[in-house]
């Protein structure tokens, strides 16, 4: 099957600096993709390179179509929560269902309203009275309601509070996937979502630090977490990152066996979440 | 030849076609309709303004309306002179129509592709599947066409609402009987209101779509581009070089196809024995100069050009 997002040689520049420099990546169909890295490592030029909002260098296609050229065409399928609370403070719930309606092929409004209708917010209020987790809920609303095939959330709970968060997740992922559907998500936060990717991607400095199934990352990394005494004989295996917790050391490994880690101490897959932090410095040192 | 009939037969590549757009005619509605929705004074002011006006003329004395029998004294025909006068009252009443449209068009024509940066709701307007083009275009439809003839409308309502309370207050005695009503004068000053109204939105279209561009270039202060420079600009060529083409440049542009349309027209309405209804002026003002003039449509062609710009600025833009 054709992959959704496929980029080849995708570089972005401001002025001499390079936000994205040579990065090639694939996302295919009916995948929750997670994509992490620090401040600044090109996360959102990535982004809206992919939503066609920035124009870039090299190649790249969002089902199939070019987001710099097919834009008009491409945001038909494609939905996105850019950042937060950027729905208008003038607009109506009222407006922002009629508007979506008016001039999107694909909106169903019934589903906005139902949606809608178990939450606290009233079709007549505007958007300066809702709350900020509200203002995300009635984003949520419009989008659950569009047909989308790509989705593409860009820090989507930045600053809502944990029930928010976990709210708005929940709904994501059990009433909005379908396994046909795909979801590109940026997040600071990847402890909390971490159990929602299928795939991720770490990008860091512009460059693509490692991008795989969450399935093989645990046949490729491993984490021991091992006593003192025994860390000389893990660091005979060169684990790529290791990190001192209460006297005793977490290892982390790529490409070893269970056999050869397992004598050494606790040996399990590293969370999502380690292993960012572990790539990250392993590749700034 | 087995194989001919193997590719025929084979399955479409499992893509789903992408959905069809929605009509063009519905999408520019609903995007006219937002721009009424955010900006609200576009309907607002203009209705308050009719309403007080309105209420004026229902209220004052009619030692406030100015005209009296007294003033029919040596006209001729006194009862073609009342009809005429009706219809001077009516344009004078729609005035501070045409007056708040230059404002609020002004406005709305520096702040409509701002405002959606500064509150940065651009991105949320660019995650629907609307291009930029269509989206500028319903901004300058709303300030060319769509504002221009809703408030003609309104002032047409008004003319005969106006009608109304003048004739209610005349037969009950609350008004001396100075003004008379024919339907086919009426028509005529209506039709001459609506060419001036066409001709103001053509030659103040490069205008709208300068204050466009610059709404959708400026980092910030919008307003400042588009006055600063406007003041700058003559004085720097008056110190430099002497000579004051921009300044001429700027007070051609301002009010030039007036002069066209006004030049060796009779506009003298109301003279010591006769008052000219204001559809005479039809026949005396020059019209069909004033439509056909170059630099009206060289400023329609720059209009264009302003606009592409502005729809380039808003695709490629990216300081969100």
């Amino acid at each position: 099957m054709t992959a959704v997002i496929e980029a080849r040689g995708l570089t972005k520049r401001y002025g001499a600096n390079r936000a994205l420099d040579n990065v090639s990546f694939s996302v295919e169909p009916g995948r929750i993709v997670g994509l992490i890295g620090p401040n600044g490592a090109g996360k959102t030029s990535a982004l809206k390179a992919i939503l066609g909002l920035t124009p870039f260098d090299g190649e790249l296609h969002v089902l199939g179509l070019d987001p710099r050229s097919q834009r008009d065409a491409l945001m038909r399928e494609v939905c996105f929560i850019a950042d937060v609370a950027v729905l208008p403070r003038w607009l109506r719930v009222s407006q922002a269902l009629e508007f979506c309606e008016g001039v999107h092929p694909r909106f169903d409004r019934a589903i906005a309203q139902d949606f809608l209708k178990k939450t606290d917010i009233r079709l007549n209020s505007r958007v300066r009275e809702l709350s900020k987790g509200m203002v995300t809920q009635l984003h949520l609303a419009l989008i659950m309601a569009i047909d989308a095939r790509l989705l593409v959330l860009d820090e989507p709970t930045l600053g809502l509070d944990l029930l928010y968060r976990r709210k708005f997740y929940d709904t994501l992922v059990n009433d909005y996937y379908d396994k046909e559907r795909t979801i590109l998500l940026t997040t600071h936060q990847v402890e909390e979502v971490e159990n929602l990717f299928t795939d991720v991607i770490f990008i860091n400095h512009g460059h693509v630090a490692l991008a795989s199934s969450v399935e093989d990352l645990g046949t490729r990394y491993q984490q021991v977490t091992l006593s003192a005494d025994a860390a000389p004989r893990g660091r005979a295996l060169q684990p790529f990152y290791e990190r001192e917790l209460f006297g005793r050391v977490a290892m982390f490994f790529e490409g070893r066996t269970p056999a050869e880690l397992g004598s050494l101490g606790e040996l399990r897959t590293p969370s999502i979440a380690d292993l960012f932090v572990a790539k990250m410095a392993g590749s700034s040192t | 030849m087995n194989s001919t009939f193997g590719a025929a037969a084979a399955p479409e590549l499992a893509r789903p076609a992408l959905p069809p757009a929605k009509p063009l005619a519905g999408t520019l509605f609903t995007l006219v309709r937002r721009e009424f929705w955010e900006h609200r004074y576009l309907w607002l002011a203009p209705l308050v303004v009719e309403g007080l006006l309105l209420t004026l003329f229902a209220v004052l004395g009619h030692g406030h309306l100015n005209i009296r029998d007294e003033d029919f004294h040596g006209v001729q025909d006194v009862e073609s002179a009342k009809v005429a006068a009706f219809t001077i009252v009516q344009w004078v009443a729609t005035v501070p129509l045409w007056l708040v449209m230059f404002t609020t068009l002004s406005y709305y024509t520096l702040d409509c592709l701002y405002a959606e940066r500064k509150d940065r709701s651009i991105l949320f307007w660019k995650s629907l599947p609307v291009s930029d083009g269509l989206t500028v275009t319903s901004k300058l439809l709303t300030a060319l066409v769509v504002v221009p003839l809703g408030i003609f409308a309104l002032a047409l309502v008004g003319d005969l609402l106006l009608s109304g309370i003048i004739g209610v207050r005349m037969a009950t005695g609350n008004l001396p009987a100075v003004v008379a009503w024919s339907t086919l004068e009426w028509l005529r000053a209506e039709v001459t209101l609506l060419l001036i109204v066409v001709l103001a939105a053509l030659w103040y279209a490069p205008v709208a779509g300068a204050l466009m561009l610059i709404s959708a270039a400026a980092q910030r202060s919008p307003f400042l581009w588009a006055t600063v420079p406007l003041l700058v600009a003559p004085l720097l060529e008056r110190i430099a070089i002497g000579s004051h083409h921009v300044w001429d440049f700027i007070r051609y542009r301002s009010d030039g196809i007036w002069h066209t349309l006004l030049e060796g027209a009779d506009l003298q309405l109301v003279t010591h024995d006769s008052v000219r209804p204001l559809g005479s002026l039809l026949q005396t003002l020059n019209f069909g100069r004033a439509f056909t003039d170059t630099n009206l449509w060289l400023g329609v062609a720059a209009t264009v050009l302003f606009v592409w710009l502005a729809v380039r600025v808003r695709r490629y833009r990216d300081d969100t």
